[in-house]
């Protein structure tokens, strides 16, 4: 038996170390060169660049004025472009080459978006100035007179993540339970541990001038606890986009590396030898791929490191484990993405728009919902935000884990059984148009003993899920009765085809023969599938969107045999179309049942959509 | 192999011939319409930005959306000057005496935050500390820390207006802004023609940088180079044609931007000039990236070695007044002189000169 599954596991790791060591060799002396000066070259500037502030806004704004004392005020900011004049001259230029005019003590502006917009940044740098001015004194008790303190309270939310309550790691008890009127008076003012329930503030207001200046620059990583009225920000969540950044850089790298890798094996059929061994094709998929797996883990690990510090306490680890924990399904979507795209395409050119295509949509995936980490449940839909959420302190428990997780383990991992499927000569090497290879990747999972119409339906549910999540993220910019309309009619397109591909074909490739009970039989199977992956998804994902009109859209309520019917008449209509006429007639017919199941559920929807 | 002169040569038609043809290719392979797919996404994307966050996250960019008035639990004395400032803010407060009740009413979701209103005189000695009690990991924290700036900051002001005169020196500087009709917000002007117009002018020319790369790696991969080489074409004319077709589709797609952005209402100054910008940067990205391709011939190293230093140049044109973003942004709203301009797009169009000369210098060396 063991010796069975070291046979079974040699061909891939002797794939593996193959893949690695060669990949390494591509890195001669020359590019380890040219890479470590590039990189090098890149760090500088970044560092020179964030200690600029990162604004690419300098000299947007011109302003003319007269007393040159000002200048110095308005130097403190990279917007202005000053220019000093005497009263006549600037008088003229008023509201023709100036947007600011400052005739001391007044400030005329023109008419324009411009000017108004100038009007508001020089608010905020006289604003600036002062504080700063005010904090060179070193007389907190006059210059600083206020102080508010921020502390978070848990209560219930009208959105919960399952029964995810949100804890702060160093809570052991359920948060949003009410204060007991012991804890109350604790929380109250007077009580000093009023910080450490909800937020935990942990800054203390300063003494000293120094103190203000420390306290000022807080890490882009801190939620504000402490501040005066003027320094006072509400929580902007744009970090999570920055980790997102630092984590899917690599990704996005190793990944290029991947599938050029895969691509390698096509272009002059360098494959070939590697197929005619005694290798199955997962083999070669595996051993190609885990090298690239871990170096991308292990760069991730290292991303880890310098965001957390290196790991030296346990929840440190736990925490670091998790963050790895959740890039991991997100690593696997971009690979299977490549893999596919490197199989698929017909040339280098295809295969990058492809893979930036791809990368561009999973990025938009992860970055919209993190963008409301902490401010809305949605958000949870991208692992991102639980990424956002370890690195704040916080923990996650295994529903959150599943509900943002789950769609990418089983997208990443059909795409790559789906793509395994035709690793082999006649679609690697040929010109084959990509329809067909795709059409290809049905048959042999339609050919397999397991394979069915009922199976392929259930298969392409976290597809769907995935795609119409997208879709909200897509639509959210148009005005709302349009973007649910829209929505509704691409959402009906993206079911139809995937419930009726698999019978398609089936007539296609002649694998059926065409007959009217076939047809009926087939379509019931594919939309009976479809309707009990459906079911089963919404059980274990969308409870916590369900509520919202998207999230309407996509369950269409609690309804039970009426969305049963609609998606068997749905892939009934194609069936039977491609039966009575031709299956060529395919797409015309997936149209026309979208368009049926659209009305449907814009029928269902009435209430919402239109009062 | 062809010898070293034939690899030198230019002819224009030959390079508009291998222009046409990967033209060709580019349109057959529909990639040209992935890569606008990617361009509408990347806009969508900021839209949303636009729309979503500076709406969510900048104040004066709700003013004309009605926000409601939210209600916030008051514990204190309702003569305090903050509580007034309250009252006559966006806010309807409501005052409890005891933290207690307002705690309640907070779990209940009556009010969505607890203000502590400082019992301190404003011309005391001692600090004046509010505590301020926001419901965690809601949409509610953020509105209602919006709504608070104002009143918070008034109050500030006027505790400061009285202490202030005891800090021996200060002075505040007060100018007197002469309000007209228009009204926006520097958080919406400034994303709009800072970050998104030159996002989206200049993502056709990073495109076109990666084309390029494909463009050459692959008959290096292919090994068709060979074959291309023992006809009368010299390795120039090749990469010459494909530099050309990479080139010219950016400002072409810039442009494309430019109207779609005008036809939302976005007024765009200097659009030739801009396009010219976006032609030159195209160049110097292109040829850049044909530079490393000539030299890696692999493409994974030359789309990695592209990538860093696309985000090299990226990063360094955080450091100077008219990098090409900040260029295109002065350009927009006509914030820069005619000579200035000049004199930058004279700079960035010799720089792409001597690439080319670069250029020229690899593949003679092949």
């Amino acid at each position: 038996m063991i010796d069975i599954i070291i046979s079974m596991m040699a061909g891939w790791v002797t794939i593996a170390k193959w893949e690695f060591f060669r990949s390494k060799l591509k890195f001669d002396a020359r590019s380890l060169i040219l890479l470590a000066l590039s990189l090098l070259l890149l760090i500088g500037a970044s560092y020179m660049a964030a200690q600029t502030g990162m604004n690419m806004n300098n000299d947007m704004y011109r302003v003319t004025l007269t007393n040159p004392a000002l200048e110095p005020v308005l130097g403190i900011d990279q917007r202005f472009n000053v220019m000093t004049v005497d009263v006549n001259t600037a008088s003229n230029m008023y509201a023709t080459d100036a947007d600011l005019v400052i005739i001391d003590p007044n400030v005329f502006m023109a008419d324009t978006q411009k000017s108004a917009s100038a009007s508001e940044a020089l608010k905020s740098t006289l604003k600036n100035y002062r504080e700063g001015v005010l904090t060179s004194y070193n007389d907190i008790n006059n210059t600083h007179p206020v102080w508010v303190t921020i502390h978070y309270l848990e209560r219930p939310e009208a959105f919960q993540v399952l029964s995810g309550e949100r804890r702060r790691a160093s809570e052991e008890d359920g948060a949003t339970t009410q204060l007991s009127p012991e804890e109350i008076e604790a929380a109250a003012p007077g009580g000093r541990i009023a910080g450490e329930i909800g937020a935990g503030a942990t800054q203390k207001r300063p003494q000293t001038a120094q103190e203000l200046q420390t306290i000022q620059t807080r890490n882009l990583f801190e939620k504000q606890t402490i501040a005066t009225p003027s320094h006072f920000a509400p929580p902007i969540p744009f970090t999570a986009i920055l980790y997102s950044f630092l984590f899917i850089f690599p990704i996005y790298f190793v990944s290029q590396f991947y599938s050029s890798s895969i691509m390698d094996e096509r272009t002059n059929k360098k494959c070939e030898l590697v197929l005619v061994a005694p290798l199955r094709g997962a083999d070669i998929v595996i051993g190609k791929t885990v090298p690239y797996l871990l170096v991308t883990m292990a760069i991730i690990a290292i991303v880890i490191a310098y965001i957390k510090g290196l790991p030296t306490d346990i929840v440190t680890i736990k925490s670091s484990l998790l963050i790895l924990a959740t890039m991991f399904p997100i690593v696997l979507l971009f690979f299977a993405f490549s893999f596919i795209s490197a199989i698929l395409s017909r040339s280098f050119k295809e295969l990058t728009f492809a893979m930036v295509f791809l990368s561009v949509v999973v990025s938009g995936y992860l970055f919209f919902p993190a963008m409301f980490a902490n401010v809305h449940a949605i958000s949870t839909i991208s692992p991102m935000t639980l990424i956002v959420l370890l690195i704040e302190g916080d923990t996650i428990n295994m529903g959150e884990y599943i509900f943002s997780t789950l769609p990418f383990y089983f997208v990443g991992l059909s795409v790559f059984v789906f793509g395994t499927y035709i690793f082999r000569e006649e679609d690697l090497f040929t010109q084959k148009p990509i329809t067909q290879k795709l059409l290809d990747c049905v048959e042999i999972f339609l050919s397999n003993p397991y394979g069915s119409v009922f199976l392929l339906s259930i298969i392409f549910i976290p597809f769907v899920y995935m795609a119409q999540l997208m879709l909200i993220v897509m639509l959210f910019n148009l005005p709302l009765p349009y973007s649910v309309i829209v929505m509704i009619v691409l959402a009906a397109l993206i079911e139809e085809l995937v419930k009726s591909i698999g019978i398609y074909t089936l007539f296609k490739r002649k694998m059926v023969v065409l007959t009217l009970k076939n047809a009926a039989t087939l379509a019931i199977l594919a939309g009976a599938g479809f309707f009990a992956g459906e079911k089963l998804l919404v059980i274990i994902t969308l409870a916590p969107i369900a509520t919202s009109v998207f999230g309407s859209v996509m369950t269409m309520g609690t309804l039970l045999l009426i969305p049963l019917m609609i998606h068997i008449i749905g892939v009934m209509v194609v069936s039977l179309g491609m039966y009575a006429i031709n299956p060529r007639w395919y797409l015309p017919f997936v149209l026309f049942a979208s368009v049926l199941h659209g009305l449907y559920n814009l029928f269902i929807l009435r209430g919402i959509l239109f009062g | 192999m062809a010898d070293h002169r034939s690899n030198m040569t230019l002819s224009p038609r030959i390079v508009a011939l291998i222009a046409k043809k990967e033209y060709r290719e580019v349109m057959h392979e529909k990639t040209f319409i992935l890569s606008v797919l990617i361009q509408l996404f990347i806009a969508s994307f900021s839209t949303f930005l636009v729309i979503g966050l500076t709406s969510f996250y900048d104040p004066t960019a709700l003013g004309e959306l009605d926000m409601g008035s939210t209600k916030i639990a008051v514990v204190g004395n309702n003569e305090s000057e903050l509580y007034l400032l309250l009252q006559n803010s966006d806010l309807s407060p409501i005052l409890y005496s005891e933290f207690s009740d307002a705690y309640t009413a907070f779990y209940d979701r009556k009010v969505d935050a607890i203000l502590i209103i400082p019992e301190g005189p404003p011309d005391g000695y001692e600090i004046l500390d509010i505590d301020i009690y926001l419901p965690r990991s809601d949409l509610k924290a953020t509105l209602v820390s919006l709504q608070l700036k104002e009143p918070l900051e008034k109050f500030e002001q006027s505790v400061r207006d009285i202490r202030t005169k005891r800090v021996s020196g200060y002075t505040p500087l007060d100018l007197n802004i002469v309000e007209r009709k228009t009204k926006t917000s520097s958080t919406y002007f400034e994303f709009l023609y800072v970050a998104l117009l030159p996002l989206l002018v200049f993502t056709p020319a990073f495109i076109s940088g990666g084309l390029v790369v494909d463009f050459i790696t692959e008959e290096f991969e292919r090994k068709t180079i060979d074959l291309l080489l023992v006809s009368p074409i010299s390795l120039f004319d090749v990469i010459s044609g494909k530099v050309l077709l990479a080139t010219i589709i950016a400002p072409v797609q810039a442009f494309a931007w430019v109207i779609l952005l005008m036809m939302n209402g976005i007024v765009i100054h200097n659009v030739v000039t801009i396009l010219l910008l976006v032609l030159v940067v195209a160049m110097i990205l292109v040829l850049v990236s044909g530079i490393i391709s000539v030299m890696f011939k692999e493409r994974g190293m030359a789309q990695l070695f592209y990538s860093l230093i696309l985000i090299f140049l990226f990063m360094i044109s955080y450091l100077f007044t008219n990098s090409p973003m900040n260029l295109v942004t002065r350009l927009s709203i006509q914030s820069i002189g005619g000579l200035e301009t000049i004199v930058w797009l004279g700079g960035y169009s010799l720089l792409a000169v001597v690439l080319y000369g670069g250029l020229l210098k690899v593949v003679e060396r092949e």
